[in-house]
């Protein structure tokens, strides 16, 4: 029952192993690592912001690499990697296999990312995430944009081949018992998020390849210099990314979709709405890329298209509040530090969809657009719902994994900390961004509102950083020496409640 | 499924306000689309990391805009080297200056008075910096000036005698550190790209000539005996500034400046633009690519004078006049 680190193994068992619970922790390992290395830079962006003008970086070049490796790091190192690691570790079990399809390919998908990880810290590009060419590919120093590209491209066939190995999993290695309609939703989300990633992923993959070789210089896809167009670089990277905040996002709604009705004592409230918007938004979501380029000269026909593609992807995502909402309803709720987040999310979940409501009406992106307004909204999304959806499911996995609790008042002042440090910084940062603060600026204009919320938006940061630290020191802490609990039922939440998925009964088939 | 009912109420309300959402922004967006026909058109060249404006009857300014208020402008958007966004957040005007495009916005500014220009998309090492001021002006010739923006019908805008006195500009140089207005006549044989065939530009032959800048300004060529070059690149941190980047004249003779990169720079005296004496000794204003400028030293003291670029900060170099 007690999958891992009751009884202690040597270190290069776990590292040279092919289970899919090895691999699992060391996914979630790296990307706790991920997790933490970038927040670190996040709070040296809230210092430098604190007051206007230049303080502790040297200029507007340092800074960017900061945020650049931020945003990267946090994306594709913290995010993705551990949507794999809880996919490991729960869906073989979930579809009651042995392991995954391909153990060899699985481990060798988790280990290209720490070389991608040493690119994109030994390089520390200043290219922003999006990586806009002609900038990129005419100024931008090298090597680092390159090592960045290099990087970037590797984490890509990582995640491809990762997606392909939960696909087949699921599809093919599923018990022949379980139908795939009484399948989780857990397993739901992450069926429905790989087959977004082999279909929007490989389209990015081949504008990095064009944009290395622009920068190479031996063609010119998007250097107008050359007859290149900078804009179709724009349409093939939200190709790929405005799908891929999908791809961030529905793992972290299939972890709800586990810890919400477990911690309601009630059965959810509708499988089928949970399992038709999956589907219909991993379909539409391919409709609204171009929602990122209202401003880059679009004709009003195209513009329009777009409006409506967006649009027509928020109900599907209103439906998952509503059946959150609704299996709460009623229930007998334990506010245990799982719960706790996953409420946070949601709520946070709807107030940064109403952001995001706001940025696809056209007129008004043009006041949002590249605005401090744009990094509130993406972070109340990625801090608010995923980062708090993903953090309670560490909280829900740890007696799983170590057989023991964590320390339950500290994850109750992490959780407040967290809660009201993201309410605070991307609330203010929206409305720093209707003051007109552009992001991605080291210095602002010395007028007292800005600095004002800058400074209230810091101090937010800042608590987030705190209660990360917190988290940190109770989950090494209480995994050498927390209490050990039943694994039947370590939340306590009695009788006649199952407790995770139904991993007493792991019958894998072979 | 038997508990579907309020699930279904929730998403028909949830799509009816999306539906409203969507409709009214077609319709506010349908007429933010398209200028009005007598509009005015000003081009509005983005790079790193300035402004510069070119107004219909020739004028140009560099970080300071001059319009009058209740005049439909129309603003042709190019940008030379990466991608700025061109941004008047108080009037929520955005549009992306991209190289090899000509983007257009309009407006009429309704309100006279101050406000910030500012890029907002990411474009390198001085992106925050690159601010302008925007002016408007009072329109003192209709006394119905003061109209709300809903009527774009003031036929106002067809004279081009509108524009900009440049001397007026100096007010504006308190805000940011950089601003400086040029007349076109006041770069020594400089050529100035556009100047001539912006007043009804189209959209093909403008993003050409913004991009590529043409090179027909060689006419003047000072055989003095002191040259100073600014080589290819310069406006990339780390390559060469100034070549030489330590000069040295005997007072009276005549500097040669050529501008052999492909953004515009400066040679201005002091050691950087917050300099409280920069500029005063000599300042070849900006000088266009493939543009040149003399310096005459006959008015500048015996001594070591540090100079740089207004533009590219970091590029600086000494004169040492004996
Ligand atoms: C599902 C979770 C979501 C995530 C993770 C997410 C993430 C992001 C990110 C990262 C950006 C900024 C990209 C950049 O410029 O660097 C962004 C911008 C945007 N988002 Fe979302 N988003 C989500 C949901 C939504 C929804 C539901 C809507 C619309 C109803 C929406 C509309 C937009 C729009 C229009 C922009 C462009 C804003 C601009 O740059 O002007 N997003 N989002
Ligand atoms: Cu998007
Ligand atoms: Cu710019």
């Amino acid at each position: 029952m007690v999958l891992e680190l009751k009884k202690p193994r040597p270190i290069w068992e776990i590292i040279f192993s092919t289970h899919h619970t090895d691999i699992g922790l060391l996914y979630i390992i790296a990307s706790m690592v991920a997790l933490f290395a970038g927040g670190a830079l996040a709070m040296a962006i809230r210092a430098e912001l604190f007051l206007p003008g230049v303080q502790i970086f040297e200029g507007q070049a340092d800074f960017s690499r900061f945020f650049t490796v931020h945003g990267t790091t946090l994306l594709f190192l913290w995010l993705i990697p551990f949507a794999a690691g809880a996919g490991n570790y729960l869906i073989p079990i979930m579809v009651r296999y042995k392991d995954m399809a391909w153990p060899k390919l699985n481990a060798v998908a988790f280990w290209m990312i720490p070389p991608c990880m040493f690119l994109i810290w030994g390089g520390f590009s200043d290219t922003t995430w999006n990586a806009y060419p002609p900038y990129s590919i005419l100024k931008a120093p090298g090597p680092a944009a390159d090592m960045w590209i290099v990087g970037l491209k590797l984490l890509g066939l990582s995640s491809v081949l990762g997606a392909i190995n939960f696909t087949v999993t699921i599809l093919k290695m599923k018990h022949p018992d379980l139908p795939l309609m009484k399948m989780s939703l857990f397993s739901w989300a992450t069926l429905v998020t790989s087959l977004m990633i082999i279909v929007a992923i490989p389209t990015f993959a081949a504008s990095l390849v064009m944009l290395y070789t622009d920068r190479l210089g031996v063609t010119g896809f998007f250097n107008p210099e050359m007859g290149g167009d900078p804009i179709a670089y724009q349409h093939l990277f939200w190709f790929t990314f405005h799908p891929e905040v999908y791809i961030f996002v529905l793992p972290g709604i299939g972890m709800m979709y586990e810890m919400i009705p477990t911690f309601s004592r009630k059965p959810l409230f509708s499988y089928y709405s949970g399992v038709v918007a999956l589907i219909v938004i991993a379909v539409i979501g391919f409709g609204s890329w171009a929602h990122h380029m209202f401003a880059v000269g679009m004709s009003f026909t195209e513009k329009t298209v777009f409006m409506v593609g967006t649009l027509a992807a928020v109900p599907s995502s209103a439906m998952h509040v509503f059946n959150f909402l609704a299996t709460m309803w009623g229930g007998r709720i334990k506010f245990a530090a799982p719960m706790l987040f996953s409420v946070g999310g949601i709520l946070l979940f709807f107030s940064a969809g109403a952001g995001g409501v706001v940025n696809t009406a056209m007129p008004l992106d043009f006041l949002t657009h590249d605005s401090y307004w744009v990094v509130g909204h993406m972070h109340l999304f990625i801090m608010g719902t995923i980062t708090l959806a993903f953090v309670g499911f560490i909280y829900y996995l740890f007696p799983l994994i170590t057989g023991r609790m964590y320390d339950q008042r500290l994850a109750k002042i992490h959780f407040v900390l967290t809660f009201v440090g993201i309410a605070v910084i991307f609330g203010v940062q929206h409305i720093l961004g209707l003051y007109g603060m552009p992001r991605r600026v080291v210095d602002y204009l010395p007028i007292p509102e800005l600095i004002i919320m800058n400074q209230i938006a810091s101090f937010g940061g800042w608590a987030i950083g705190a209660s990360f630290i917190l988290f940190l020191y109770n989950m090494i802490k209480s995994a050498m020496f927390g209490k050990p609990v039943d694994p039947k039922d370590p939340f306590e939440l009695g009788h006649g409640v199952e407790y995770y998925y139904d991993y007493a009964r792991r019958e894998p088939h072979h | 499924m038997g508990h579907s009912t309020p699930e279904w109420v929730y998403i028909g309300a949830v799509t009816a306000i999306l539906i409203w959402v969507g409709a009214e922004s077609w319709n506010i967006e349908h007429t933010l689309e398209y200028a009005p026909p007598n509009s005015e058109t000003v081009r509005v060249v983005g790079q790193q990391w300035f402004w510069s404006f070119q107004h219909a009857d020739g004028t140009q300014e560099i970080n300071e805009l001059h319009v009058k208020e209740g005049i439909p402008y129309r603003f042709e958007i190019v940008s030379s080297d990466v991608v700025h966004s061109f941004n008047i957040p108080d009037f929520a005007m955005l549009m992306d200056a991209v190289p090899g495009r000509v983007n257009t916005m309009w407006n009429i500014f309704d309100e006279p008075g101050e406000y910030l220009i500012e890029c907002r998309e990411y474009c390198g090492m001085l992106h925050q910096d690159m601010r302008a001021r925007l002016f408007v002006e009072p329109n003192t010739d209709n006394t119905t000036a003061s109209q709300p923006e809903s009527e774009p019908t003031i036929s106002q805008g067809t004279g081009t005698a509108t524009v900009v006195a440049p001397g007026g500009g100096e007010v504006g140089s308190t805000g940011t550190g950089t601003m400086r207005v040029v007349e076109p006549g006041n770069i020594t044989a400089s050529n100035e790209s556009g100047a001539s065939d912006n007043t009804s530009s189209t959209a093909s032959d403008s993003g050409d000539n913004a991009t590529t800048g043409s090179t027909n300004g060689t006419s003047t060529t000072s055989a003095a005996g002191v040259t100073l070059s600014i080589p290819a690149g310069a406006a990339t941190p780390g390559n060469p500034a100034y070549s030489p980047d330590t000069l040295t004249v005997t007072k009276g003779e005549i500097i040669a400046v050529s501008n052999d990169d492909t953004a515009p720079h400066t040679v201005t005296s002091g050691a950087s633009p917050g300099d409280a004496d920069a500029g005063q000794l000599f300042d070849t204003s900006i000088i266009m690519p493939a543009g040149k400028a003399e310096i005459d030293t006959s008015t500048i003291d015996a001594g070591e004078h540090p100079f740089h670029c207004t533009v590219h900060p970091f590029m600086t170099g000494t004169m040492t006049v004996q």
